[in-house]
């Protein structure tokens, strides 16, 4: 018998890992049948599957087996170790829930080895396209793909390329946005720092089809290793003569720089970002002209986000209609998450559009992180919405996130459970915006300011019934006449949980009550006395003098000179303070 | 390195893809720098001479596990490519001595997640 590998893992929810016992079982029962030296079994801290109760994979047949009970061990062992048959009541179908396009290399190769790139693929969609096809073939074949803009308003592609494509001009040029600046997204970042020269050959594909000859990144400064690598594989492509004159022998040439963003959000909207580039101050224009037409300098100028350049090789390598077959009608291929939040496997994922939210947290992203339930989920970032639990189960896709009151964005997401207050989560994101708006238009500097004054009202307990609708009517007038994306989409937070909880604004105002215990000022302390073990703990931490007594007679907290500041709640290892 | 050019590009590729040896690649993209893994890396090179066990040493980027990082990928001829998480010194070391050395797989850090994620290739 060739030589066996047990991996297993108690996926169990919510009770306590038996792994170990059920790994010394599993031990014992091979020296039973004196098979300890033919069969490894490992303990493994992932198996890939949740909620599944004790799961093996018996490797190298790849066989998956759940919710094996004890007594299922000696079968698996006589039958499937020993006889290779496969028991059907236990097995399970390999769970693959993503699809890895843009992050196919990211993890895979080393970035800044040029020859791993070479060898996983690399500059092979670039070679075909400059030796092979003319520019309208390259943008059919991205027509055909279906692509859209990955960084957030999901323009098609190829209609973009097209544009520029059309227009005559002595100088074209493409720009990569690389000013990722969307709170918990860090997709961008990964890939180029993972993969730069994907992103390069993706960008030079978009340079031939539209006849550009010269390219920038812009990259926030905030991304030391992503401008470094990116810097190093530009050098790479430039030494092996992928970059420069006559590319590959042909008439081809195509160079790159660098610019780098002092960290402006407002830098991201594709205006702003070009007005950055020329060294002008980063302020949007009104559009149109669109910058397909009129952009850099005047020219012609298409810019694609990171993400959607790094799909951009593959499609041409595997054919626009390959890509086409992933996702749903109008939105193709795979979307990049950074997963955060309550959420057990934060980090990175690739899924095909369409796929559940229900299945991104709980398939990929392990489940939630304390024994505390789901309440929404944010995606979108400052621009985006939250997504109550129960549209759990619809698919993710441009169009279904934007009937849901949220956006795609540049792909964040974020998991919150009973814990995290709503109107605490809009106040965050208005202010990040409030604090990001260049001030050049006024619906967005002066709405936005008077509309988180309003905000801070009902978290500090001084809202009235008005407010709301005040809210309403503010963040209308931002969506109409706000000048870029950033004031246009600055209230969605704000309406998405206006829309879905309303309760929790009534309560805020009417109640003057947070039941997530998020807004301080609406909290109430107070010692329960049947706990308190009269331990002095509160009295000394308490640096405003709100509470007072001693040892034997116990403590009193005064709310009129309590602060709320939440440190005695904290210090208390009898859980004897409430709040709320 | 002398440019590149229609023909010597396919050659080129054939000659890199056709070496293939044991490797171990440690995710080094800023997430896994802030886990740790420079330290990592470190200690893989400078034990690995020290056992003089022939092993290629990479530095790769961010697979997304962002919450098991450090992360060690792992390929050893006669032994599943597997990929260790939340690799600190002490199992780096033990991934040499057990892994590398007697092929045996370590036990408590492997993120088996390999089928969640089908992969674009050929």
């Amino acid at each position: 018998m060739d030589k066996k590998i047990v991996l297993l893992k108690d996926t169990s929810i919510g009770a306590a890992d038996k792994t170990k016992e059920y790994y010394s079982l599993i031990l014992n029962l091979l020296r039973d049948h004196n098979l300890q030296d033919s069969v490894q079994v490992v303990r493994v801290a992932d198996i890939g599957f949740y909620d599944q109760g004790l799961v093996l994979k018996i490797l190298p047949e790849q066989v998956i087996y759940g919710r094996v009970q004890e007594s299922d061990l000696l079968p698996v062992i006589t039958e499937t170790i020993q006889g290779n048959k496969i028991l059907d009541r236990l097995a399970l179908k390999p769970n693959e829930k993503q699809l890895r396009i843009v992050l196919r290399n990211c993890g895979q190769i080393d970035p800044e080895n040029f020859d791993d790139y070479i060898a996983a693929d690399g500059y092979a969609a670039l070679k075909k396209v400059i030796t092979g096809y003319k520019q309208e073939q390259v943008i059919e074949e991205l027509k055909a793909s279906g692509l859209r803009g990955r960084g957030g308003a999901g323009y098609p592609t190829w209609m973009k390329w097209n544009f520029a494509r059309q227009v005559k001009a002595e100088q074209k040029y493409i720009v990569c946005n690389g000013d990722e600046g969307d709170p918990g997204a860090y997709m961008d970042r990964s890939v180029l720092e993972g993969d730069p020269h994907s992103v390069i050959e993706g960008m030079m594909i978009g340079a031939y089809a539209i006849g550009a000859s010269q390219g920038y990144f812009y990259i926030r400064a905030e991304y030391p290793l992503a401008v470094e690598r990116i810097q190093k594989a530009i050098a790479q492509a430039y030494e092996y003569g992928l970059l420069g004159k006559n590319i590959l022998g042909t008439e081809f040439s195509f160079d790159v720089e660098i610019r780098l963003g002092a960290g402006a959000f407002v830098c991201g909207e594709e205006t702003a970002l070009l007005a950055s580039i020329e060294g002008k101050r980063g302020t949007p224009q009104p559009r149109p002209p669109y910058p397909s037409i009129k952009g850099l300098w005047g020219m012609p100028t298409v810019i694609n986000n990171v993400e959607t350049l790094a799909n951009i090789p593959v499609i041409l390598l595997k054919g626009g209609a390959w890509f086409g077959k992933t996702g749903t009608e109008k939105s193709k291929g795979t979307k990049v998450f950074a997963l955060t939040g309550k959420i057990k496997n934060s980090g990175l994922i690739e899924v095909p559009m369409g796929t559940s939210i229900r299945d991104i947290v709980y398939n990929i992203g392990g489940g939630m992180l304390s024994a505390k339930g789901i309440k929404a989920v944010q995606t979108g970032g400052p621009s985006g919405g939250v997504i109550p639990k129960e549209f759990l189960d619809e698919p993710v896709d441009y169009e279904n996130l934007q009937k849901l009151g949220s956006i795609m964005g540049s792909g964040g997401m974020i998991v919150m459970d009973e814990d995290d207050c709503l109107v605490d989560i809009a106040k965050f994101y208005l202010k990040f915006c409030v604090e990001e708006s260049c001030g050049k238009c006024a619906p967005c500097r002066i709405g936005g300011y008077q509309m988180l004054g309003l905000l801070e009202n009902i978290t500090n307990g001084k809202g009235t019934n008005s407010d709301v609708a005040k809210m309403k009517r503010i963040a209308q007038a931002m969506q109409k006449a706000s000048l870029c994306g950033l004031g246009q989409t600055a209230a969605n937070p704000v309406l998405s949980t206006i829309k879905y909880f309303a309760a929790e604004y009534k309560e805020h105002i009417e109640d003057k009550k947070c039941i997530a215990g998020k807004c301080r000022y609406l909290l109430n302390y107070k010692i329960i006395s049947d706990k308190c073990k009269k331990c002095g703990l509160c009295l000394t931490n308490c640096v405003f003098g709100a509470i007072t007594g001693n040892r034997e007679q116990g403590y009193v907290l005064d709310s009129a000179k309590c602060t709320k500041c939440g440190r005695c709640y904290e210090v208390c290892k009898f859980k004897a303070i409430s709040k709320g | 390195m002398t440019k590149l050019t229609k023909a010597s590009f396919d050659q080129h590729k054939a000659e890199i893809q056709a070496t293939s040896k044991n490797w171990i690649k440690v995710g080094m993209s800023t997430c896994g720098i802030a886990a740790g893994a420079e330290e990592v890396y470190k200690i893989l090179l400078e034990e690995a001479k020290k056992k003089n066990l022939s092993i290629e040493i990479k530095k790769c980027g961010c697979l997304g596990m962002c919450y098991a990082e450090p992360l060690v990928e792992v390929h050893v001829e006669g032994v599943p490519q597997v990929i260790y998480g939340k690799v600190n010194k002490d199992i780096a070391i033990k991934i040499l001595e057990k892994h590398v050395g007697t092929k045996m797989l370590v036990n408590d850090y492997i993120f088996d997640l390999a089928l969640t994620m089908k992969e674009v290739r050929k």
